[in-house]
This record gives C-alpha cells, sequence and structure tokens, in this order.
C-alpha cells in the first residue's frame, strides 16, 4: 500500500504508540504507576513529567500503562469485528439466495440494536475486564464490515473471471486464496484502521463508564476523574488523558483517510 | 412530482412489515441470550458475593429452572408486544419509566440532531464545491473525529459554562432552576451537533461530490443556468443517501449521548440506560433495547418511504 506523506507520519505515531505500549506491558518502563511518588496533585514538573493525580500517583506511567489497554482493545475490538463481519459477508455476498437473505436480514436487525445499548448490555453481561471490551467492540461493529464485504462478494459472484476459474472446476480453496482474498482485501485493510480509531474511542468511553479493565490504569478512567478537578483548577490530568487519545485516534484517522484515498 | 401519482406497492410494504417484525423478535432474542445465556440473571441481581443456595433459590424465584426453549419463547413474545415486566432495581414497570426517561433526552438530542445535520448538510456541499472550504471543514472534521466524546464534553462543560459562564454548567429545569429550560438545553444541543457533525460532514460530503460530477449539471450549466439553482438539482438528486443518513441518526437521538447525560446531570434515556448497567437491572436493559430497536426499524421505513415519495427514480426503480 503506497501512503502520502500524512499516512506515513500516522503509521510512524501508530508504531510509537506500540512501542510506548509493548515497553510498559515487558515492564522496561513506567512501571511506578501503582504506587505513590509524591503529593497528590503536583503540577508538572521534573519530579513528575505530568504531575500526580488525587492520590499522589505519577500521572505519567498511569497514561503510558494506559496505553497498553487502548491499542489492545483497539486492535482486538477491529480484528474481531473485520473477522466476523468479513467472513459473514464474504459468504453472503459469494452464495446469494436464501443465504444472502437471511445474513442479511439478521445484520439488519443486529443493527437495529442502537450500538451504546448493546456494548453496555454486553458489559453488564460479561463483567468488566479488556476481554470484555474487545467482545463488545467486536460484537457491535461488524455489522458496516458484513455490507461492504457482502457488497465485494455480489460483484465478484458476477465477475468474469471468477465463473472462467469456476467453469474450469476451479476448488473453494483456489478460489478463496486467488480471487476472493485479494478482491476483499483493500476493503476490509480500510475498514480494519477505520473500527482500530472508533474501538480505541469506545474503549475509553467504556472505561469512562467504569466497564473497562479494572487492574489497568486507562486514559478513560483518568477522564472520568477529571472532569470535577478541572473545575478546581486542576487541569494536568485532562490534558495527560486526553492528549494521547487524541494523537492515536489522530494517527489511525489520517491513516485511514490517507488509505481511502490512494490512486486505484 | 410526477403527474400521475404513484400506487403503494403494497406487497413491498407488507414483506417490510413481516421483516421488521422478525427483526424484533431476532432483538429480542439476542437480549435474551445476551442476558440468560452469557450471563446468569440470578448471579447479576444477587452480585458477586452470594451464596450457591441464595442463587439457587432466586432462580426458581426467578423461574430460571424452566427449559431452556420455553422461557426464550415466553420472553421474545412478551418482548415483541412491549411487555417488559418490572424493573428489578426500581420495582416500577420498565415501560412507563423508559418513556419518562425519553423526554429530556428528545429536548437536548433532537435540536441537536436538527442542527447537526442541517451544518453537515450545508457544509459537505460547500466542501465538495469549493477547494479551500474542503481544506478547512475536512480539517476540523478529523479534528472531531479524533476526540472522543468523552473530552468534547468535559472541555465545552469546563471552557463555555465554566469558565465564560454563558450557560449553567448543569442541571435540568425539573430540579427547581431559577434559568429558563431553554438554557438547559443549549449547551447539550451544541455538542451534539458537533459530535454528530464530525462524521456527517464526510458523508455528505462524499455524496455531494458525487452529484455534483453528474453528468446532467453540465448540461445545466451550458444552457446558463445560474449555480443556485444548480445547488436546488444536485440536492434532490442526493435526498436518497442525505435521508439514509439522517434515518440512521434517528436511533442515536432516541438513546441519548451515555456522556453529554451523564456530565450535565441530565435525567435521559442514557443515564437511564447507565444506570440500569450499574444496577445489573436486566429488564429495563432489554426495555431499552427493543423499544430503541423498534424505534431505528420504523426510523428506517419511513426514511425509505420518503425517499420513495421524493425521488421518481426510485419509484421506477432505476437506482435502488
Amino acid at each position: 500500500m503506497r501512503l502520502m506523506l500524512g499516512g506515513r507520519l500516522a503509521l510512524l505515531g501508530l508504531g510509537g504508540f506500540a512501542v510506548l505500549a509493548s515497553g510498559a506491558a515487558a515492564g522496561l518502563w513506567a512501571q511506578a504507576w501503582d504506587v505513590p511518588v509524591g503529593r497528590p496533585y503536583m503540577s508538572p514538573g521534573t519530579a513528575a513529567w505530568l504531575g500526580t493525580d488525587a492520590l499522589g500517583y505519577d500521572l505519567f506511567a498511569q497514561v503510558v500503562q494506559g496505553a497498553r489497554v487502548s491499542l489492545v482493545a483497539g486492535v482486538g475490538g477491529a480484528a474481531g469485528a473485520v473477522a466476523v463481519g468479513g467472513l459473514l459477508g464474504a459468504w453472503a455476498g459469494l452464495r446469494g439466495g436464501w443465504t444472502d437473505r437471511l445474513l442479511s436480514g439478521a445484520t439488519d436487525a443486529f443493527a437495529a440494536v442502537p450500538p451504546v445499548v448493546a456494548l453496555l448490555a454486553m458489559a453488564l453481561a460479561l463483567g468488566p475486564g479488556v476481554a470484555t471490551v474487545v467482545v463488545a467492540i467486536a460484537v457491535t461493529q461488524w455489522t458496516g464490515v458484513f455490507r461492504a464485504a457482502r457488497a465485494e462478494g455480489q460483484r465478484l459472484r458476477v465477475a468474469d473471471y471468477y465463473r472462467a476459474a469456476e467453469a474450469m472446476g476451479a476448488g473453494a480453496l483456489h478460489q478463496i486464496g486467488w480471487h476472493v482474498v485479494p478482491a476483499l482485501r483493500p476493503v476490509l485493510l480500510s475498514a480494519l484502521v477505520v473500527l482500530f480509531a472508533h474501538a480505541v474511542k469506545v474503549e475509553a468511553l467504556l472505561a469512562y463508564l467504569g466497564a473497562s479493565a479494572p487492574e489497568l490504569p486507562s486514559w478513560g478512567k483518568l477522564l472520568a476523574r477529571s472532569g470535577s478537578e478541572l473545575a478546581r483548577g486542576v487541569w494536568w490530568p485532562t490534558v495527560a488523558a486526553s492528549a494521547p487519545l487524541a494523537l492515536l485516534v489522530l494517527c489511525a484517522q489520517v491513516l485511514a483517510d490517507s488509505s481511502a484515498r490512494r490512486p486505484e | 412530482m410526477s403527474a400521475r401519482p404513484a400506487s403503494i406497492p403494497w406487497p413491498a410494504v407488507l414483506r417490510r412489515l413481516v421483516v421488521a417484525v422478525a427483526s424484533l423478535a431476532l432483538v429480542a432474542v439476542l437480549v435474551f441470550l445476551t442476558f440468560e445465556w452469557l450471563a446468569d440473571p440470578a448471579a447479576l441481581r444477587l452480585g458477586r458475593g452470594a451464596s450457591p443456595e441464595a442463587r439457587e433459590s432466586l432462580r426458581v424465584a426467578m423461574g430460571l429452572d424452566r427449559s431452556f426453549g420455553t422461557r426464550l419463547l415466553e420472553h421474545v413474545a412478551r418482548a415483541i408486544t412491549f411487555d417488559f415486566g418490572a424493573s428489578q432495581a426500581r420495582g416500577a414497570p420498565a415501560g412507563p419509566l423508559m418513556l419518562q426517561a425519553l423526554g429530556p433526552t428528545l429536548a437536548y438530542a433532537l435540536p441537536g440532531w436538527l442542527l447537526g445535520t442541517a451544518a453537515a448538510v450545508n457544509g459537505g456541499l460547500a466542501a465538495a464545491r469549493r477547494r479551500a472550504v474542503d481544506r478547512a471543514l475536512s480539517g476540523l472534521s478529523t479534528a472531531v473525529l479524533s476526540t472522543s466524546s468523552v473530552i468534547v464534553v468535559v472541555l465545552a462543560q469546563h471552557v463555555l459554562a465554566h469558565r465564560l459562564g454563558w450557560f449553567p454548567v448543569l442541571g435540568w429545569p425539573l430540579a427547581g432552576a431559577d434559568k429558563s429550560p431553554l438554557a438547559y438545553v443549549m449547551l447539550p444541543a451544541l455538542v451534539w451537533a458537533l459530535l454528530q457533525w464530525g462524521p456527517d460532514v464526510r458523508h455528505y460530503r462524499a455524496v455531494f461530490e458525487r452529484e455534483l460530477a453528474a453528468p446532467h449539471l453540465d448540461g445545466l450549466r451550458a444552457r446558463g443556468v445560474p449555480e443556485r439553482r444548480i445547488a436546488g438539482h444536485v440536492l434532490r438528486a442526493a435526498v436518497g443517501p442525505v435521508v439514509a443518513r439522517i434515518g440512521q441518526r434517528i436511533s442515536h437521538v432516541v438513546v441519548g449521548s451515555v456522556v453529554i447525560e451523564e456530565l450535565f446531570n441530565i435525567p435521559g434515556l442514557g443515564a437511564l440506560l447507565v444506570a440500569a448497567i450499574h444496577e445489573a437491572d436486566a429488564a429495563l436493559v432489554q426495555a431499552i433495547a427493543v423499544a430503541t430497536a423498534a424505534v431505528t426499524i420504523a426510523g428506517q421505513a419511513l426514511c425509505d418511504a420518503v425517499v420513495w415519495w421524493i425521488d421518481p427514480r426510485v419509484r421506477r426503480r432505476d437506482v435502488n
């Protein structure tokens, strides 16, 4: 995939976040997130780069650790949604007939439930946790991918080269490997990036509502407290939580845009 | 409009009705699976520390010891007739509780929806026609899209209400306030409009870009038709995708924004939903899910009807 400058920069940014998160997960840095490092509400300075929160915990370490949850939820949720939507959509589009009608009808019914309701219902049923967030995002976001993959499958079904291969006795595996996957790849890749941006935001929302990982710090959880702190003049928790969140989603968004706009 | 009024395609309408009922039943099945198969309702209600005996006796009392199929059928039959039973945490029937919360939600979401849609349609049209406008608006839209709704609401509340004092910080007219009800609705509606505008303006821009490239517009321009009237032609041709998008937004309007309602302390449906989740109130969540799904399906049907009525190409099946 050839990208323009913005897209490359965005990819670089996403890579940076990935390095940050995997280093934090591996225990290389930002380990002092669950022990007090100073007084409560210390403003940003040399002692704590981004200041401390209400309990005197280092905000910088929490923010770096928070990247873990956001990235896992983003990648996992987007991959799950693309896998489910892509498979079902391609199947419906390629088979047509009653398979298509039933699957499309089920998808429409699924899409009729407002995402917020489905997300929170899943969170209630599964209990808080990163796995819940990933499943909830995948379950609520696959319908859009389904439609895109189905349209692509329908186009493929009547394409000459596909039918010619079929007439020559090509097996299902050959068709999938040579025709279906290459035809679907651009659609699914762009869906993956768009859903990643969306999933990161959804994770923040769920964390804000207390449905995300209870044992790890996350940006949404920091934001949930920051509103009332902001009113008292404590601005740094808000900045510490919202700047990386906005930057991560911005990277994904720019990447999605530049990959969607690439020349045919 | 064509001179001959088109007759309503009754078979298609009937098919839509059957599909609508089937969809609603499927939504009810999904809700049932979430609450009675993924999770144990008795455990949800008693919390984590409950003893197995207490859980078992509650299961019997709630009728959960009956067969899975019986419960599923009963649940779906009740849900598609909009009988949701009583809210476990509040004791009152879930339906009226939900309707009560719908008022405050619509009070800010409906104006916000109208404002956001108007701004996004106009912005999309302007962006599709002028390059400079396009640059500015797509940058702004990317910024809005990249900012989590939590951040937008926190910042808007802090800057516009707290610091500048243009709006009341939070509250709702029912709580015996001194300001007019309009003041409380304004900022949530503005935030709603902004959040909706971000993704919508890109959608409308793409729609209008496609319509502006249509060859019949070159024909009009060649005859010297002024740009203002050409915009009218573009708008009419774009009715289908625009109305479809507006229809998609109906379900959002009905649920409201969880974040806006939490932070502005609005007793709406989103806030009720969050409360129901925290109280593990399955009946209330079911009621909200099924009712909003019904509104979504009805809204979609309404939009299709509007497009069918306005766009003669749809009536003649030139485009689907």
